[in-house]
This record gives C-alpha cells, structure tokens and sequence, in this order.
C-alpha cells in the first residue's frame, strides 16, 4: 500500500495518473448510453484500461483508475454514488499489479504481459478477483445507502468489468506492454524498491485478497437472493433475520471487505521492482 | 581572475547513453555559449538535440535514467549539483510538442504556473502574467483557453509560460515545426526582442534554414557529435556541408554556388540574390521560361477525366462556425495537387468531404459522378485514401504487415489476394521486407510510410494526404514526397494539404488557396506562386528561390528551374 | 463540442467560494438521505430545483435527463421486485415497495441534480483550487484537474482515430457483443499510445517550470470565503436542522416497508 502514496513523489508518475484518468474517462462518456443499468453502469469497454494501466503503471494506473471513473461521473451522473465508485475503481487497477508479484518465484521472469499460458491464466485469473472486489465495494456501498439492492450490481459489474478486461486485456497488453516498456513507462521503471511494500506476506495478502473479494460476492449475492425464502437468513447469516435486508448485507460483509482492506496490506510489490532493476543492469542516477 | 568572463553555458566532453540504447545520443560534445548569444542548432532527426536541451537544465542526468559523462555547467554550476527545479531558473527550456506543455484551463493560469512553483507573492505574479503577455502579444488573451488557441498562439503562449520564470537563458526545440509560415514569423519575431532588449541567451534548434538567418551562430549535430560549430553566415555558405548532414540548404545560395561562385560570394537570401543576379549582368532568358510555362500547360492537357466536383460547398459545424463557403473546385484523374491555406483555413475540412468523413451543410461533392453523401465512407474509402496527419492516430497492430493487411482484410478480401496486396504497397513505399517489423519500433517517418501503404493497400484511385512532412527532417522529407510523386506518376491522383511551401513549389501540379472558408486562389503551382501579394494575404510565403524569380520578373519554381532559364552575363565569369 | 457541464453566467450561485459548493453538495445529499417518504423526497427535490433556478443551471437538465428517468424507472422496478411491504398491489408486489421505489428514485436523481447544479456553477480550476484548500494534497489535485482538462482533448484525438478508421473501412455498428468490443481495439489502442507517448514531455515540461522545485507554492488564484457565502451556508444549515428535527420527530418514513 505504501507505494500508493509514496509515488506522489515522482512527476511522471503524476501525470501518468492524469493521463489515465483522462483516457479511461474519455471513452466511458461516449458509452453512457450502452447502459446495463441505466445510470449505474454501462456496457464499458472502457473497463480494460484499470487493468492494463494497474498492470503497467502500478499505483498510479489505480488512482487514475479512481479518478478517471469519477470524471465520467462528472458527464451527468455525479453523485453520493460516487464515493466508492472510486473506491472500488481504484481497487480494479490496484489489484491486478499487486497480486501480479504473488504468481512468480524470484528470478522468474515476472513482466507483466499474457505471452505465455501462465501469465495470461494469471491475468484472467486477477482480472476475475478484481472485477469482483470493485463489484464488492459498489454494491455493498449501493446497497447500504439504499439506492440499488447488491444482488441486481454486484454480479453485473463483476461480469461487465471481467469481460471486459478478458477479451480486450489480453490483446492492448501484448501490443501496448512493450512499447510501454521502450518509453521506460513501466510504474516498476520509474519508482525505487525502497518506495514500494516488501513482500513478506505474499502468499497470506493472497489467500485473504481471494477469501475477501471472491467470498463477500458469494455472501452479498446469497443474502440478496435469499431474501425471498429466507433460507439463508435462517441459517443464521443475516444478523436480523427478514426484516432489515439492508443491514444484513452491509454488516454480514464487513469482515470480508476487512480481509481485502488487510489483504491490500500485506501483498507486495517491491520484488518486482528489484526484477526490473536487476534486468537494466545500472541503478538510476536519482 | 580564471573567471573574468563567465560564459552562460559550458559544455564539456559530454556524452550520454539512453538506458536501453545501444548508441550514444551525445557523443563527446564541447560547446559554450555567451551571455547574451543566439545559438542555432541543426542537425537531421536523432541527431541528438533534443537531448542537448535537456542537459542544459538538469533533465539529464536528473530525469532520465541513463550514462551521462561529462559535465555541463551552467552560469558557473554544473547541472550535477542540483534538482532540475534549480536549472529552471536559469534556463528556460520550450519543448517542440507544444500541446502537451500547456497544463492549465486559462492563459493566465498558464502563465503563472511558473511562478506558483517558485512561490512568487501574487503581486509580483500579476505584474508578470501582465508583462510576459504583452512581449509575446497575447494581451487580452487572459481569460482564453489555451486549447482554443491557434498552433502560433499556443507556441507563444509556451514560451511565455517559461518567460514567466524570468531566466536568463532561454532554449526553444523546433519552436516551428507545425506552424503556418505567419506562426513561425510571430515566433521569430518575439526571440529577436528577446535578444535585443533583455538580453537573453539563446539557443534554438531549427530544421528550417530559411529562419536560421539572424543567428550568431550554427551548431551542426550529426549522429551525436558536433561537426560544425562557426558564424551562422559561414556554415549558410557551406551548401556541401548542410547537404552532408540532411539540412535543406538555402536555395538562393545553392543556385548561385551552382552558377559557379566560391563560397565566400556566395549570396544568402533573396535581397542579396537579386542584388548579385543584376551586378553580373545576368538576365533571364524568356524563351525558355516560355518553355516551362509551356510544360505547365501541357501537362495540364494530360489529365483525364474529372474524379472529384465540387459545386458551392458549404459547410457549417454544429456550433455554427462557417468552415467553408461556395467551394468550386474539380480534381482531374492524375493530377497533384496541392490544399494552402494558414492553420484554421478550413484546408483540412475541405478535403475530409471528399472521402465522406464530412457532409455538407450546402451545395455537393461528387466523386467519380456520384454525389458523396449517397455513397458512405466505407465505398468511398475504395476511390478516395486518406492518410492522416499524425500515423500514430492510425497504427494500431503489432507488425507492418498485419497494419497494412487491415483495410484489404476488413472489406472480406482472400488471403492471397491481401498478401499480394500488402507487398504491393510495401513496395510502393519503399519498405519491402519489413513485414514482420514493429510498427512503433520505426522512426517517424517510417511510420508516415506505413500509414500510406495501409491506405494504398486498398488501391483507391485518390489519395488525400493530410501534412504529409511534418515532424520530418529534410531527407527524410525528400524521399516521401519523391516516394508520393512516383504514385502520382503511376496513376494516382494526389491532394496534400500542407504548408511547407517548398514541397509545393518542387512537387505538386496544382494549387488551391483557402483562406476563411473560401478559395481565393488556384491555378498551376506556377500561377498561384506568381501572385505574392495575394499569398501574403493569406499568411503564406512563397520558398526563397521562387521570391527572387518573382522580382526577376519571371516565376521559377526549383533551383534547377532557375539555373536552366539564366543566361549568365558577360561579367559572370571574370572573377 | 464541449462536454463539459460548466455554464458561464454570473448568478448569485457562481459567485459562492468553491468550497461553500462543496458543503452545500455534501448538505444536499444529507438533505435527501433523511427521508424515506416520497412526498417528503418531493419537497428535497424542490428545493434543489428552486437553487438550480437561481443558478440558471437547468438548462443542463436537457442533457441528462435520460439518465434521470432511466435510473428513475429502474430504481422503482428494482425495489417492487427485491423489497417487500404490508399492501399486496398487484402479482408479487406491494404498495410500500413501490413507495419505497419512488423515494429511491427521487433520492438518486436529487444527488445526480445536485451534482450537475455544482458542475454548472464551478469552473474545472476552482474545484481544484477548493480542493487543494480544503487540505487535499496539490499533486492529487494537480492530477484531477490535469485530467479533466484533458477528457476533451482525448475525446478529439478519438474523434480523429474514429474517422482515420473509419475511413480504412472499420465498421463499429455490426456483430455480437463480443465482436463489438473487440473492434473496438483499432480505437484504444492509438488512444492509449498516443496520449501516454507524451508522458515524458509532459513530465519534463512540467519539472523545467519548477514542478516540485520546493515543497511549498504561491496561488495566482485567490479564494475568499465571504459574507455571501456565510449567508447561504447559515440558510442551508437551518433548513438542515429543521430537517433533521423533523425526522427525529417521526416524519418521512415509510410504514409496513421491509427490504
């Protein structure tokens, strides 16, 4: 996580957020009008950008993501919505460039790009976790205010934000990572080890990223549903059986978005930094 | 009493590799540059100047990652000692892509960015804004979008930006290119001041020879090392010299150092030109003259039958701005020709009717008979290519061939036929055998190439090309409008739109002239560049050789074309 | 065309600090937050109506009403399927659902209004400028206000990419899902290279005027929180109370209503 505020200090990394954020925004506004939901969320192509920017440009691809979500919000459907909006965009390109480091032993190669099986079953793999974990955030803040039940959001943006980043990700990473990569734009290139989380639990930041994000869809999506025959509130999930719906969802899925809020700070990072450094031969000048 | 005159800037043996690369950009360079001094460097793409400018403020080694050896000192202090915000005071540095150094939503916020960094009170920033505005001319623009600005406007307003920050040194990259020849003149207008009433160092690189004319000096940079370094007059002299190192020489000066004369006669603009032309007793023979125009003519007679009529086109965009009104105009089978006009004319939207990518608000556009609006731009794109400005808006796939392969591919071709397709016209464009390269690998006038090739692919029998030489150096600029001119040769009909005035002159048949929506002027390139003043109006400059043919009283269009009508006087061969 | 919302008129509303803008947005949505009862939502909504008039903003309510009524509907079918009341109404739906549908809808389109009211009446620089002064880093500021400058600038360039593709022969308007987003690679990916290409320019411009030269920097653009402002904000603060009074005493809710 200490990436995330610590690369504030580099300018390229600042306009790199600015030009994320601009493009994601630039093509969510002309598919406003594809909407799934009216008004919630759209048929998004779009949505391949916080991966690939998260991918390439680390922390400054998430907030870009972040930001970049709630400028297209600007364009008519600004609104309290709008809070995790962010929250959970920042999430779609965060997730990927740090579960990235988790999937690879030290001295494999570990660019991040899908030209060989693993990576690309990596990517699809990432790509699913973080479509959920924005799905979480969105609906379980939609849901806890009121506006949209978690059931109806929450799948629907895991699947429009997985598909997306599904069949365009693969394509824009193979074209884009190595020229990326010439113009030494690689968020890995730009910021220092010493900048970014070590990775001492990985594979425990991993498990919980999986058990938070994959399990409070499961939950949300149960409850949500089983509000109808009551089945699952009986099993004692929801807190107050029937009457508060609302309540149910938005405290039964607490402790999973906790585990992704640890998770967030227990994964790396920092290995993939010294990966790329070990690969250009000199340290920086800087 | 070592430093009894501090020189602005010193360069010593300074040499520095990209990470990554295997060459070096700058290769061992040793310059100095006075207080108060014009420095001019040239030098043809990845020479190495750019990276010159950015060592003179600490970018290198700060910013970048890479080997830099060497030292650069500024004023006294080497750029190793201190943050790139520290140089900043110094040196200011205008970057050539001037879109993206204008960051903020008004001109005076613009302005005062500079300043807001340093944290200069806001008293002392408004007297700025006030001050730095008026030198550069863009008082009452205060409250303006920059991205409303025109191209010359906006470079401006850049070098106003860096003015702002009061250095002492001033370095402009290419402040030029992009710009419509009245653009470059307010550009060139403002650094003479600069120079002449605060005292400000420069140091600008140029591509163009005609505007290096008032410098004290040229600096010639080849493959990252200095091979000139001598009074601006004596390198414009050196016509060898510049045409070794990919720099288009002066054409007054070529001509006459083909008639003969040493180098140290040798005349450098049209003024002085005309001035030597009568002291030798030359004249200009009119029967041959004649027999160009007769040439002209001819060539005329030769066009076939009409492709492209245009009756009283009118267009209005939806906010209401008239971009054009009342075009006539016919485009003939096998012509060239070429769309003039200043940024902003309506030249490019002009042309963009011709392949559907625009409707018109009045009158109509036919193509090959059929009026445009009936056809819809994917059966137009059959007759009518078009080849943006800027090839990266186009470039898209990870190989050549796969990005030439793509419009044969989308209209349902067999594979036999896009294969031989894309070897067509990768031959066309002179890059056979890089089928498998990477698109964004290549240099940017490779990447000019293959967006031809990728519109050529579909074999139309137009093709529109829309400022086909910006961003090129000269060499670079002379093989793709010799490539363009051998497709006219083979039976395409070519529309450039561009404002580089000696590419018109040396290559197009015809020309129209746009200015606010309107044509006021076409004809033969010959015709056309015989009416100076009516070309004046309309903000453009006619290249040097033609100028001096026009005060001669006959219109040439080449060097060679001067060179074949002079006879040369009795006097021409006495000293 | 200009995407954006701003609309330059010199109303009472445009006049107001930035940051007095921000509270009343952040005012509004605690405004329409309180009540579950649509009748109540209708007064809220009103009141915002009533300020978007005086700000001479409505007239931005051309452009997004489609999203208003959209969201409108499907928040009141959503909620009669998924919640449930006491007074069946038809099939499986109940009257207090419905209810509760309406409020929902008046409630999202109310925040959505307020937010369209904020853009109209705030140029791009005062939000950045009232978020840096509320205490939110410059550079993230920096990099929000850089971005929405460049949205329409983006949007061009995709325009010119659109008809350089087009007129090679793409066709975006055919084929299944899957097939649309997949040609929609001729499009990102020159939008991608192009805008991020400049990346190292932009840095470097912004480092040679002094981005980063110290920690601390001056302002051109000057805020003052006014009488004007403190007015309107001691106005909003006693609608406030008196809402929230009035829902402490028991009014707006919805009876018989369960999720």
């Amino acid at each position: 996580m200490k990436e995330a505020f610590t690369m504030w200090r580099h300018t390229q990394m600042v306009v790199l957020v600015a030009l994320s954020a601009a493009i994601y925004a630039a093509v969510l506004i002309p598919f406003k009008g594809f909407a799934i939901i009216p008004g919630f969320t759209e048929i998004r192509p779009a949505n391949v950008f916080p991966f690939v920017f998260g991918l390439l440009f680390g922390p400054a691809g998430a907030w870009g993501a972040a930001i970049g979500n709630l400028i297209g919000d600007f364009f008519g459907t600004l609104g309290i919505g709008s809070i995790f909006g962010f929250v959970g965009n920042f999430f779609l390109g965060f997730i990927p460039y740090k579960m990235w480091g988790a999937f690879f032993r030290r001295g494999e190669n570990m660019e991040p790009t899908v030209n060989t099986g693993k990576k690309l079953a990596v990517y699809i793999a990432i790509s699913i976790l973080a479509s959920a974990v924005c799905a979480d955030w969105i609906a379980w803040f939609n849901d806890l205010i009121g506006f949209v039940p978690f059931a109806a959001l929450g799948s629907i943006i895991t699947v429009n934000n997985a598909v997306a980043g599904i069949v365009l990700g693969p394509i824009l990473l193979l074209v884009l990572y190595p020229r990326v990569k010439r113009w030494g734009l690689l968020w890995t290139e730009i910021m220092r080890p010493d900048e970014v989380s070590a990775a001492r639990f990985q594979t425990l930041g991993n498990l919980l990223m999986w058990v938070g994000g994959i399990g409070a869809l499961v939950v949300g999506l149960a409850i949500g549903l089983g509000i109808y025959d009551q089945g699952f509130a009986a099993a004692g999930f929801a807190p107050t059986a029937g009457g508060a719906g609302g309540a149910a969802i938005g405290l039964a899925l607490l402790p999973f978005l906790a585990l992704i809020v640890v998770a967030s700070f227990l994964l790396g990072g920092r290995e993939q930094v010294e990966a790329a450094e070990e690969e250009a031969g000199a340290p920086r000048v800087r | 009493m070592e430093q009894t005159i501090q020189p602005a800037i010193r360069i010593r043996d300074l040499s520095y590799r990209y990470r990554g690369q295997e060459t070096l950009a700058l290769d061992g360079v040793d310059l100095e540059v006075a207080e108060g001094e014009f420095v001019v460097v040239m030098g043809p793409s990845g020479a190495g100047k750019s990276t010159l400018c950015a060592s003179l403020n600490g970018l290198i080694p700060h910013f970048f990652r890479g080997r830099m050896e060497g030292e650069v000192e500024v004023r006294g202090r080497s750029t190793r000692d201190g943050k790139v915000g520290e140089f900043a005071r110094e040196v200011g540095l205008v970057f050539q892509d001037f879109e993206a150094q204008l960051f903020s939503t008004n001109v005076a916020l613009e302005v005062a960015f500079g300043p807001e960094n340093f944290q200069v009170e806001r008293e002392e920033m408004v007297r700025r804004v006030e001050s730095v505005l008026g030198r550069v001319r863009l008082e009452g623009f205060e409250g303006r979008q920059p991205a409303t600005l025109s191209g010359g406007q906006k470079q401006r307003l850049a070098i106003a930006s860096v003015l702002a920050i009061e250095p002492r040194i001033l370095c402009l990259d290419e402040p030029t290119t992009d710009l419509d020849p009245l653009g470059k003149l307010g550009v060139f207008e403002i650094a003479e001041e600069l120079r002449n009433r605060d005292d400000v160092t420069l140091i600008v690189v140029e591509h163009e020879t005609e505007e290096t004319l008032e410098a004290d000096r040229i600096v010639i940079l080849r493959e990252g090392k200095i091979i000139a370094d001598r009074p601006a007059r004596e390198v414009l002299r050196d016509v060898d010299l510049l045409e070794e190192s990919r720099i288009m020489p002066l054409q007054v000066t070529r001509f006459f150092r083909q008639m003969g004369l040493w180098e140290a006669q040798l005349p450098l603009t049209p003024a002085e030109g005309i001035v030597e032309f009568k002291r030798r007793g030359w004249r200009i023979d009119p029967e041959r003259h004649r027999e160009l125009v007769a040439a002209d003519e001819a060539r005329e007679g030769r066009y076939g039958e009409p492709l492209i009529e245009v009756e009283g086109l009118t267009h209005r965009y939806p906010n209401g701005v008239v971009a054009l009104e009342g075009v006539d105009m016919t485009v003939r089978r096998g012509e060239f020709l070429a769309v003039l006009g200043q940024n902003g004319s309506g030249k490019t939207t002009l042309v963009k009717h011709f392949n559907g990518l625009l409707k018109p608000s009045g009158g109509t556009v036919r193509v090959e008979g059929e009026e445009t609006t009936r056809q819809g731009i994917r059966r137009l794109g059959q007759t009518v290519g078009y080849v943006f400005q800027n090839p990266d808006h186009q470039i898209f796939s990870d190989t050549v061939f796969d990005e030439v392969a793509f419009g044969p591919k989308i209209r349902g071709m067999q594979e036999s036929d896009i294969n031989e397709r894309v070897s067509e016209a990768l031959a066309a464009v002179g890059l056979s055998g890089y089928e498998k390269e990477d698109p964004f690998g290549l240099t940017k006038g490779e990447r000019q190439r293959v967006a031809v090739a990728s519109v050529l692919a579909v074999r139309p029998e137009v093709l529109i090309l829309d400022e086909p030489t910006t961003g090129l150096d000269y060499a670079e600029q002379r093989s793709m409008m010799d490539l363009v001119k051998r497709l006219n040769e083979s039976g395409s009909t070519i529309i450039a739109v561009t404002h580089t005035m000696w590419v018109v002159a040396e290559y197009a048949h015809r020309a129209a002239v746009i200015k606010d929506g309107r044509m006021i002027l076409s004809g033969t390139v010959r015709e056309v560049f015989a009416k100076e003043e009516i070309l004046r109006d309309a903000s453009l400059r006619p290249p040097h050789i033609v100028s001096m043919g026009n005060s001669l009283g006959s219109t040439v269009l080449t060097v060679e074309e001067l060179i074949r009508v002079t006879e040369p006087g009795p006097k021409g061969e006495v000293e | 065309m200009d995407p954006f919302l701003y609309l330059d008129r010199d109303t009472f509303v445009h006049r107001l600090d930035p940051r007095t803008k921000m509270l009343l947005l952040v005012g509004a949505f605690v405004l329409t937050f309180l009540f579950v009862n649509p009748l109540y939502q209708l007064v809220v909504f009103a009141v915002v109506i009533v300020f978007g008039a005086i700000a001479r903003s409505l007239v931005n309510l051309k452009r997004i009403w489609f999203i208003l009524v959209m969201v409108g509907l499907m928040t009141v079918i959503l909620w009669s399927i998924f919640a449930s009341g006491e007074t069946p109404l038809f099939w499986f739906v109940e009257r207090e659902a419905v209810l509760y549908g309406v409020a929902i809808a008046l409630r999202i389109d109310i925040t959505i209004i307020a937010g369209m009211i904020f853009l109209s009446t705030t140029r791009n620089e005062e939000i950045a400028t009232g978020l840096v002064r509320i205490g939110i880093p410059y550079r993230f500021a920096f990099a929000i206000s850089t971005a929405l400058r460049l949205v329409p600038t983006i949007a061009a360039t995709g325009s010119t990419i659109g008809q350089a593709q087009r007129s090679r022969g793409l066709d975006l308007e055919s084929g299944n899902l899957i097939q649309r987003i997949r040609k929609n690679t001729p499009l990102l990916i020159p939008v991608f290279v192009s805008t991020i290409r400049s990346t190292n320019v932009f840095s470097m411009a912004l480092e040679s005027k002094g981005f980063g030269a110290s920690p601390e920097r001056t302002y051109f653009l000057q805020l003052s929180m006014g009488r004007r402002d403190a007015l309107v904000l001691l106005m909003f603060a006693v609608l406030l109370a008196a809402a929230l009074a009035l829902r402490f005493a028991g009014y707006g809710g919805l009876e018989g209503f369960s999720r």
